[in-house]
């Protein structure tokens, strides 16, 4: 699909947070209620709906799998269902999904949903998915292998290269705080950091301490995409995927050539903004959707922000932040959002949308018309680049 | 010999080698014999020319850690008695990358580029792991 043909026409989300009181299904029902509702169409019009795959959730999977969200929610003109897997990458898949749909036809309007709630599941049964999802069972796993080991060493490896300094590994945690602390839709909202905060807090995995790692969190969120030219008559402020690109940087840390995912985020991004026919000049906001807090860092050079090793003292120096020359991760990534599994990017695209829109309330950053948005899945198994703006250039 | 409660590689048909070989404390790499690809993880074909004429090397048993982590909390109950411990991937000068764990050495002593020896912790009568430790030469 060339720029511009697939625009956002609605968005819903609830506030991420600890839901144990509430069923997942309850989720679903607000944020598709609230994506439909946000686009003003009929629900009788959604002839899609692509859900974005919850992790560690088999059961919530293997219902939405089988068909059951459009039935829940009584829409009798959906001509297909499915669900779409590639852990943090999936709500990027979804959309290119329907993208296929609408183009060939199948459907004018999908939905995209998503919903996890880790906080009913026990907590070793998390960690134990955690510990094998992305993390190789017969070559990582039995050496007590785990998501935040993984990412620490390649922390460890990025300031031994580049000697970035532990204050400035750390600021990424304050800079992506000072977003959520803007987002009631976050469970950070009001709750900044300081840098002694993050410093002080205690060792996970060296280099890396507890705030520098995520916490997990229950969230949901959706969307409502359609063709171009059918947005304009839906609404008056459609937002359009105007570009994409995508490396595959492989599945095992072990044989990761690009270690950092530098060259894969940067190749990522130059197919993206060529398709969208824009520049990195032209991005008012990054919404990098990169994990852990310090691969802030490497997206940043990734994106030619800065240049290798500069990225720290650009973070710690406010750029990134609210106010800054630079904003990035509006909502403030997985670290200030908290992990949903698979729903940060869907976070990610909805804060996209709503940015491009106008309506990202004090996080707003003036004048937002293009925005380059990052997504992975794995334990950096993909570097995922998208472009999205409030007009086709 | 307690029972032991961590996970055992889950081995594939192509993979057994490398586990027999580590049983006989070698640490064996796959070779392609067409295009001399040195391969690590195994597999059953080769990854860069796809020959299935494959066979193996013994490694020198030699490397540098190429990055670390000292893990001192959020995994599992069964490694939790294990904690701290060095998570690595270490360098072989056959040119391959393994995940492993540092042990001998003090945690504040270990370092990116330190040379490191294997050596194969027997866990279970079956399975041994190879371990790497501080190069004593």
């Amino acid at each position: 699909m060339s720029r511009g043909k697939l625009a956002i026409i609605g968005v819903g989300e609830v506030p991420t947070g600890r839901y144990s009181d509430r069923t997942r299904w309850d989720i679903i029902y607000d944020v598709c209620t609230q994506a439909v509702r946000d686009a003003g169409i009929d629900k009788k019009d959604v002839e899609g709906v692509i859900t974005v795959a919850p992790q560690a959730q088999p059961r919530l999977t293997s219902e939405i799998s089988f068909g059951k969200i459009p039935e829940e929610l009584g829409l009798s003109g959906c001509k297909d269902v499915c669900i779409c897997n590639a852990g943090g990458a999936s709500t990027t898949n979804c959309l290119r999904l329907a993208e296929q749909w609408i183009e060939s036809g199948l459907a004018k309007i999908v939905l995209i949903p998503h919903v996890t709630v880790h906080s009913t599941i026990p907590l070793q049964d998390v960690i134990s998915f955690f510990a094998t999802a992305g993390i190789d069972t017969q070559w990582e796993y039995p050496f007590g292998a785990t998501f935040n080991g993984m990412l620490a060493m390649v922390a460890q490896r990025y300031m031994h290269e580049t000697g970035t300094t532990a204050e400035e590994m750390a600021s990424t945690v304050v800079a992506l705080r000072k977003w959520a602390a803007l987002d009631p839709n976050s469970m950070f909202y009001k709750k900044p950091v300081t840098l002694e905060d993050v410093l002080s807090s205690k060792m996970v995995s060296t280099p890396l301490r507890s705030r520098e790692c995520n916490v997990l969190a229950d969230g949901g969120g959706a969307m409502l995409v359609t063709s171009a030219e059918r947005a304009r008559d839906i609404t008056d402020t459609p937002v359009y995927k105007l570009g994409h690109g995508g490396r595959y940087t492989g599945a095992c840390n072990i044989l990761r050539k690009d270690y950092f995912m530098r060259e894969g985020w940067r190749d990522a991004a130059r197919d993206a903004l060529n398709e969208a026919g824009l520049e990195k000049e032209d991005m008012d906001v990054f919404e990098f959707y990169v994990a852990y807090p310090f691969n802030q860092l490497v997206a940043l050079e990734a994106v030619g922000i800065t240049e290798p090793g500069e990225s720290g003292k650009f973070v710690m120096e406010g750029h990134t932040s609210p106010g800054g020359t630079c904003p990035c991760s509006t909502i403030g990534d997985a670290c200030g959002r908290g992990h949903t599994g698979s729903g940060v990017s869907m976070a990610n695209y909805i804060e996209c949308a709503r940015q491009l829109t106008g309506k990202a309330g004090e996080r707003q950053v003036p004048d937002c018309r293009h925005i380059l948005a990052t997504a992975a899945g794995g334990s950096g198994m993909n570097t995922l680049m998208t472009v999205w703006g409030r007009e086709i250039p | 010999m307690s029972e032991y409660k961590k996970p055992l590689p889950e081995m594939q048909p192509w993979s057994r080698a490398f586990w027999e070989g580590a049983k006989r404390h070698k640490l064996l790499i796959q070779v392609c014999t067409d295009c001399d690809a040195r391969i690590f993880y195994p597999r059953k074909i080769c990854p860069e020319c796809w020959s299935r004429n494959l066979s193996w090397t013994e490694a020198s048993g030699r490397g540098k850690i190429y990055s670390y982590s000292v893990t001192l909390a959020g995994v599992e109950e069964k490694f939790a008695d294990d904690l701290p411990f060095v998570l690595a991937l270490v360098d072989l000068e056959e040119g391959v990358r393994m995940m492993t764990n540092i042990v001998d050495c003090p945690h504040d002593e270990v370092s990116i580029g330190m040379d490191v020896e294997v050596f194969f912790e027997d866990v279970t009568g079956d399975v041994s792991l190879p371990k790497w430790r501080p190069a004593k030469s």
